[in-house]
């Protein structure tokens, strides 16, 4: 997390450009652009702007927005909401699109449902997010007026809203994450119905349901939980464009407007979070498997 | 016959009589109430009226603030918290009489020492103030409702620098003022406005909410003066970044208004059923400003060549999408809107495209090839575009041009250094007078130190009497083109939407204005 940390610092602080000159708006002049610079301390060296950086997270304290009047902390827990919705609604839609289709395609291997799964899942690795996000607003809200186009409500506060307005979103992310899904469970699915076990349970008469949804599936998990852990860590990425797109206000977009504006503060602490969430991601998989597989055992 | 023409003539005049009852909207036909969805490019980076230039700074706060003037439809002061003033005999004191009985969102009524405080603290921060806080001596509350303003030599820019609406002199209490340092941002936002702000969600939303106790000027509506009534009970407005999505939510109604919108939803908004496009003028006229300080293009010969190579038209059309309908081919520096600044002057190097007089200047400069470092951004997709054809029509005649595209924010920054480029590309809006055309001062990126510039300059700020300063500004265009501190371009327009529900927008402003407006749903 050190190197994280400085590495981030370090960049958002090497790339050109300035917070106060797009604070103060275009037709500011270099002398009020120095003194707020001052004001704000960006006056300072870099490393003594770095070194109190570290001073602040040691506190817990990410810093304050140049932008928006707050703590960088109180911004990201205010922003959590519509992300960790999001990621839960395309995770969601994700595997339920990507397990089925990889384990019927892998079941029915050759046949018109393996190809036309297969095919699927190409085009949903193919097709942009953004451009499948914009025509889904096209079609479904302009066109039909079936869903909103864009916005966001609390699910604590507002669920039918909610949920109305996180089908679209959660549909185009998800959608690309399924295709990597399906395509991986398919492989797993086809490695495990050419076990040995697989062989026996049939021998032993099993119906081939039942030889393939609880004998080869539950063994062919490890590597599917493996790719849902890293989808979810991709999802974080994804969940940038597809908040821009359709305009729900979370971290993704905190953090694209942070880095448009230079709000230093915003980006690291952003940044900061994320790579927090890949770890505890990960760690979350890896105990996973000891549920999934009595193999594996953490002594 | 006579009483079938009778008859005929009766029904026409019934027919006529129902038509003109119905077609015309009737004085009364505003309504109170709703909210007022406005989808915006994001978020400002202050509601401090003093503090930033930023123009989504300057709409937001003009719904909650009020400056002593205003700008009519033609652009000219009027006032607005003020009554009206005085000019002592040699034009060195101004006394404006205030409003009585207006108030501020927190009940406080407004008086002289509200205002004091507030121009003292915009005349340190904003463009504006500070040009005009250089010719003044001293201001002081003379009674509650007398403020007075002593100049050190007579100054021509008092009223239109106290009514431009960018960086404008909003009126905060005296104890807002005082407690926020020029150079420190407000944020505690208590205005005199129509509306007052009741809520800012950063990334959600800002609630501006009708303000029942706000004094109403008696006149109509004026430009972005006079009356102003805020029929709508909230003006929610929705930092939408992505502009497809301002667009699609201004068709399904999720929005009621969408601003700053790409030419090419042009077409689609005109076949929406719900919504309405609209054209706004003026939006920007396209620059390249050249660095003057340092480098290649401060050698006057090279800028000649530059301004008498390109070919304005077909950049023009290009970037507005090939519509006649989102540009304008105009030499002046003052768009037409701005009718008293506005110039028609014949002969002037223009638009030359002539391509023989650009490879003589060249030859001239003692040009040799060298690269000419011209800064883009395509974040702002017109400024990529006139660059980008500009650099082929340049190095049609011999230019070399080394077209540097970054983000905005790094172009802001390097413009300020003159050793990182010798162009950049920038739009130029209206300026309301000819004092505050920032591209012809000497502290702006760019700097234009020319002596004959900076004297017109000077003089323009100085003189009162409009007819000879309309010929300063004459003589003032001649020498820009002559000099060539930056090249213009043309002027291009900007697109809109409204829902047809949204009644009374007034269309020739170039910033919204959403006093006035009501919904008729």
């Amino acid at each position: 997390m050190a190197v994280v940390v400085t590495v981030v610092f370090l960049l958002i602080h090497l790339i050109p450009g300035d917070p106060v000159s797009v604070m103060l708006g275009p037709d500011a002049t270099p002398a009020q652009i120095e003194a707020t610079r001052r004001s704000l301390g960006l006056d300072r060296p870099v490393h003594e702007q770095l070194l109190g950086f570290y001073a602040r997270v040691l506190r817990g304290d990410l810093g304050q927005s140049y932008f928006l009047d707050r703590p960088v902390v109180t911004a990201i827990v205010e922003r959590a909401e519509p992300t960790l919705m999001l990621m839960a609604c395309a995770l969601l839609v994700a595997v339920v699109i990507g397990v089925p289709s990889g384990i019927v395609a892998a079941a029915h291997r050759g046949s018109i449902w393996d190809r036309a799964l297969m095919l699927g899942s190409l085009l949903g690795v193919c097709v942009p997010g953004f451009w499948l996000s914009l025509n889904f607003i096209y079609f479904f809200a302009v066109r039909l007026g079936w869903l909103p186009a864009a916005g966001y409500a609390s699910l604590f506060t507002e669920p039918v809203s909610a949920l109305r307005y996180m089908v679209l979103p959660a549909v185009s992310l998800g959608f690309n994450q399924s295709a990597l899904i399906a395509r991986i469970s398919r492989s797993c699915m086809l490695e495990a119905l050419q076990q040995d076990y697989v062989r026996t349970a049939r021998a032993k008469g099993l119906p081939d349901r039942a030889v393939t949804y609880v004998h080869a599936f539950r063994n062919a998990l490890v590597p599917v939980v493996t790719v849902i852990g890293v989808t979810t860590a991709v999802l974080i990425g994804g969940a940038v464009v597809t908040e821009i797109v359709f305009n729900i206000p979370g971290l993704g977009r905190l953090v694209i407007s942070a880095i448009l504006r230079r709000d230093y503060p915003v980006v690291q602490g952003v940044v900061l979070v994320t790579a927090a969430a890949y770890v505890l991601i990960n760690l979350a998989v890896d105990v996973l498997y000891a549920f999934i597989d009595p193999r594996i055992r953490y002594d | 016959m006579a009483r079938r023409t009778i008859s005929l003539r009766l029904l026409t005049a019934l027919v006529t009589t129902a038509l003109l009852t119905f077609a015309a909207p009737p004085a009364d036909a505003q309504k109170k109430g709703g909210v007022l969805r406005v989808g915006n490019l994001g978020e400002p980076p202050a509601l401090d009226a003093h503090w930033t230039t930023a123009s989504i700074t300057e709409t937001l706060t003009n719904h909650i603030y009020e400056g002593l003037y205003s700008l009519d439809r033609d652009k000219r002061p009027i006032p607005m918290l003020a009554e009206s003033h005085t000019v002592s005999r040699d034009g060195l004191t101004y006394a404006f009489k205030l409003r009585s009985g207006v108030k501020f969102h927190n009940g406080k009524t407004m008086t002289s020492d509200d205002v004091v405080a507030s121009l003292n603290r915009w005349g340190k921060q904003s463009i504006y103030g500070k040009a005009l806080f250089a010719q003044v001596a001293e201001l002081r509350a003379v009674d509650p409702l007398t403020v007075e303003m002593k100049l050190k030599e007579k100054s021509a820019i008092v009223l239109i620098s106290l009514a431009v609406p960018n960086n404008f002199g909003a009126i905060y209490p005296k104890e807002i003022a005082e407690k926020f340092a020029p150079e420190v941002k407000v944020t505690e936002y208590v205005g005199t406005g129509p509306f007052k702000l009741a809520e800012w969600k950063p990334d959600q939303h800002i609630r501006m909410v009708r303000f029942d106790d706000y004094k109403a000027r008696n006149e109509k509506p004026n430009g972005y003066g006079g009356g102003k009534t805020a029929w709508v009970d909230e003006i929610r407005w929705v930092p939408v970044p992505e502009v497809a999505t301002r667009v699609a939510q201004v068709e399904t109604g999720e929005l009621d208004f969408a601003d700053d919108l790409n030419l090419d939803a042009f077409d689609r908004l005109k076949g929406s059923a719900g919504a309405r496009p609209i054209v706004s003028k003026p939006y920007y006229w396209l620059v390249a400003v050249l660095n003057k300080k340092e480098g290649l293009m401060t050698n006057q010969k090279l800028r000649q060549a530059w301004q008498a190579a390109i070919d304005i038209e077909p950049i023009m059309r290009n970037v507005a999408g090939g519509r006649k309908e989102f540009y304008r081919m105009d030499s002046s520096l003052a768009p037409m809107e701005i009718t008293a600044w506005h110039t028609k002057i014949a002969g002037l190097p223009w638009n030359e495209h002539n391509r023989d007089k650009a490879k003589r200047l060249l030859q001239e400069a003692g040009y040799k090839k060298e690269p000419i470092r011209f800064m883009t951004t395509q974040e702002y997709k017109w400024m990529y575009d006139f660059a980008l054809l500009s650099k082929q029509q340049l190095e049609d005649v011999g230019f070399n041009i080394d077209l540097q595209v970054v983000d905005w924010a790094t172009l802001v920054k390097r413009r300020n250094n003159p050793k990182e480029y010798d162009v950049f590309t920038t739009g130029m809006g209206a300026f309301y007078d000819p004092s505050h055309h920032i591209y012809l001062t000497a502290s702006w990126p760019g700097w234009t130190t020319d002596e004959g510039i900076l004297k017109v300059q000077a003089d323009l700020a100085r003189e009162t009497d409009p007819k000879k300063r309309r010929a300063l500004w004459e003589r003032q265009t001649r020498q820009f083109y002559e000099k060539v501190p930056v090249i213009r371009y043309g002027d291009l327009f900007g697109l809109r939407a409204a829902r047809n529900t949204v009644k009374g927008f007034d269309e020739s402003t170039e910033r919204i204005r959403f006093y006035n407006v009501w919904l008729e749903k």
